[in-house]
């Protein structure tokens, strides 16, 4: 304090002594400690995201949209946008300090495959299990990572770039950032805040196109109700899904491999403990850590660019084409169905992944057209194939162009 | 922008999507077939088991095999209730009773401390 209060060429006696000279060490020492505050170094890029911050906070608590995520990164761009005099290892981009080396475990992709691990923990692929062809409405969805890919070129990207941000079309965070910090790690706080932000606002987005592209008649259409799947069949799920996906694209290795282990660690009945910490605390440290740091790598200066803006636009973009391949895919797959065996088309959408929210906005749409018709489990399987879908395009991705 | 665009190899592009999605629809149409075909190869190795333990009754109809789901959910829900109602009966009535106890110089009002003290009459 005395140091900054000192500050240039003025001693902490300088401030001390008397005299004539105390008069003006101190409005020098006060106006070095001026210098140093976040009032005196503000921009307006700054300001900008600060509101950006608090809208964030602002939507998670009065609208309820993805607390668990927006909280935090909120949180994080606030601090990130905390104006600061450079060379006290404060900010995250300077080595050393406390956020850089969280920050570590987005660059190198060690966060996703610990969330997937969670995810696989919590998740119970049931729905997927007992009636597999739901499947394709997953992997029909990731139009969306391919659409984006196109459009990312034609907007001038350099390639790698432009697979980075076509994994937001995957609506599947945790893969986004892995694919990005492999790919384009100066894109990867422009890539995640755009992929949760919009998945987030998935109860936003999709049902309009739902409204556009199914028809009544088509929305009260009735799906037989799943059978119960056997234990065995859902211990084998892991395994099998683990080598059969991972031997087609092994370069999705860290997240599937983490997810289906996750997955194995529920079913297998045996590692109940392990399971147990996987789904809830050590998803919430991991969650706690990626959106702190994701949202504190939205520093003004690097974030607020013509490029960081084309990425919002192109992720818009990517959310609405996902969402419309999935629609008519279930759409086309109904022409094949017969009578009594056709799917409602509502659960396309959910296969855009952004689990488990796009699932309860199918849920919610199919009530509005009958309030005795639920989809929400249905919508369960086309969603968490979405997950192994984006995973699997992200693995793609990264084979073609690292 | 028109320059960059022209210098991209489309043709790179178009291969890396058509072939990206064609790989993400094989994985999963993969793992359809797998899963399409477990519970037939299960239930099989089951029926072998019970044929050789002369268990096994024949039905005519294979889709009765499996219980929907809704129908576990309600046995379920019914279970659950079930169970977390299971308590001991109880009077349900809350009150403060006074409770008479014998007497015990342990509880004696007499023999407490205030009435050790040493005290003076004058």
């Amino acid at each position: 304090m005395v140091s900054v209060l000192a500050g240039g060429d003025a001693s902490a006696q300088d401030v001390i002594q008397g005299g004539a000279d105390s008069g003006s060490a101190l409005s020098k020492g006060m106006s070095t400690f001026w210098n140093y505050t976040g009032f005196s170094n503000i921009t307006l890029g700054n300001v900008v995201m600060l509101l950006v911050g608090l809208f964030f906070i602002f939507l998670a608590i009065q609208f309820n949209y993805e607390p668990l995520l927006l909280v935090p990164i909120g949180t994080g761009i606030i601090l990130g946008n905390i104006p600061f005099i450079d060379g006290f290892q404060i900010g995250i981009y300077e080595d050393g300090s406390v956020l850089n080396y969280l920050y570590y475990g987005v660059v190198k992709g060690i966060y996703p495959p610990l969330i997937f691990l969670g995810i696989g923990a919590m998740t119970d692929f049931s729905s997927l299990i007992s009636n597999p062809r739901l499947m394709l409405l997953g992997a029909a969805a990731q139009i969306g990572v391919f659409g984006t890919f196109i459009g990312a070129m034609a907007l001038g990207f350099e390639i790698h770039q432009a697979g980075a941000i076509s994994i937001i079309g995957g609506a599947d965070g945790p893969t986004a950032i892995f694919a990005s910090s492999k790919l384009a790690p100066e894109l990867i706080g422009s890539i995640a805040i755009a992929a949760y932000s919009y998945m987030a606002l998935v109860p936003v987005i999709q049902p309009p196109i739902m409204k556009l592209m199914i028809s009544k008649k088509e929305r009260l259409i009735r799906m037989k109700p799943p059978r119960a799947v056997s234990k065995t069949e859902k211990i084998l799920f892991p395994l099998i899904g683990m080598i059969l996906t991972l031997f087609i694209s092994p370069t999705a290795l860290p997240l599937l491999g983490m997810l289906f282990f996750g997955n194995l660690l529920k079913e297998s009945g045996v590692t109940e403990r392990l399971a147990d910490t996987a789904r809830t605390k050590m998803i919430d440290i991991v969650t706690i850590l990626l959106g702190l740091t994701v949202g504190a790598s939205t520093q003004a200066s690097v974030f607020l660019t013509k490029e960081s803006m084309m990425i919002f636009v192109l992720g818009a973009a990517s959310f609405i084409v996902a969402t419309a391949g999935g629609l008519l895919f279930a759409k086309i797959m109904n022409l094949f169905l017969k009578e009594g065996n056709k799917i409602n088309p509502l659960i396309g959408a959910a296969g855009v992944s952004a689990v488990p929210d796009s699932a309860r906005v199918v849920q919610h749409e199919g009530l509005k057209s009958d309030p005795t018709n639920h989809l929400l489990m249905h919508a369960m399987a086309p969603n968490v194939s979405g997950v192994i879908g984006s995973a699997v395009a992200a693995g793609i991705m990264l084979s073609f162009l690292m | 922008m028109f320059y960059m665009l022209e210098a991209v190899n489309w043709s790179q592009i178009w291969v890396i999507t058509a072939v990206g999605y064609s790989v993400v629809f094989a994985a999963l149409v993969l793992l359809i077939f797998v899963f399409k075909y477990v519970p037939k190869v299960l239930n099989m190795q089951l029926k072998r088991k019970l044929i050789k333990q002369g268990k096994y009754v024949e039905r005519g109809d294979s889709e009765e095999q499996f219980i929907a789901g809704e129908v576990n959910a309600a046995i379920g829900t019914a279970l659950g209730l079930y169970f977390s109602d299971l308590h001991d009966e109880e009077s349900k009535i809350i009150t403060i009773k006074r409770v008479e106890r014998r007497y015990s110089p342990w509880s004696s009002k007499i023999y407490n401390i205030n009435n050790v003290l040493p005290t003076t009459h004058r």
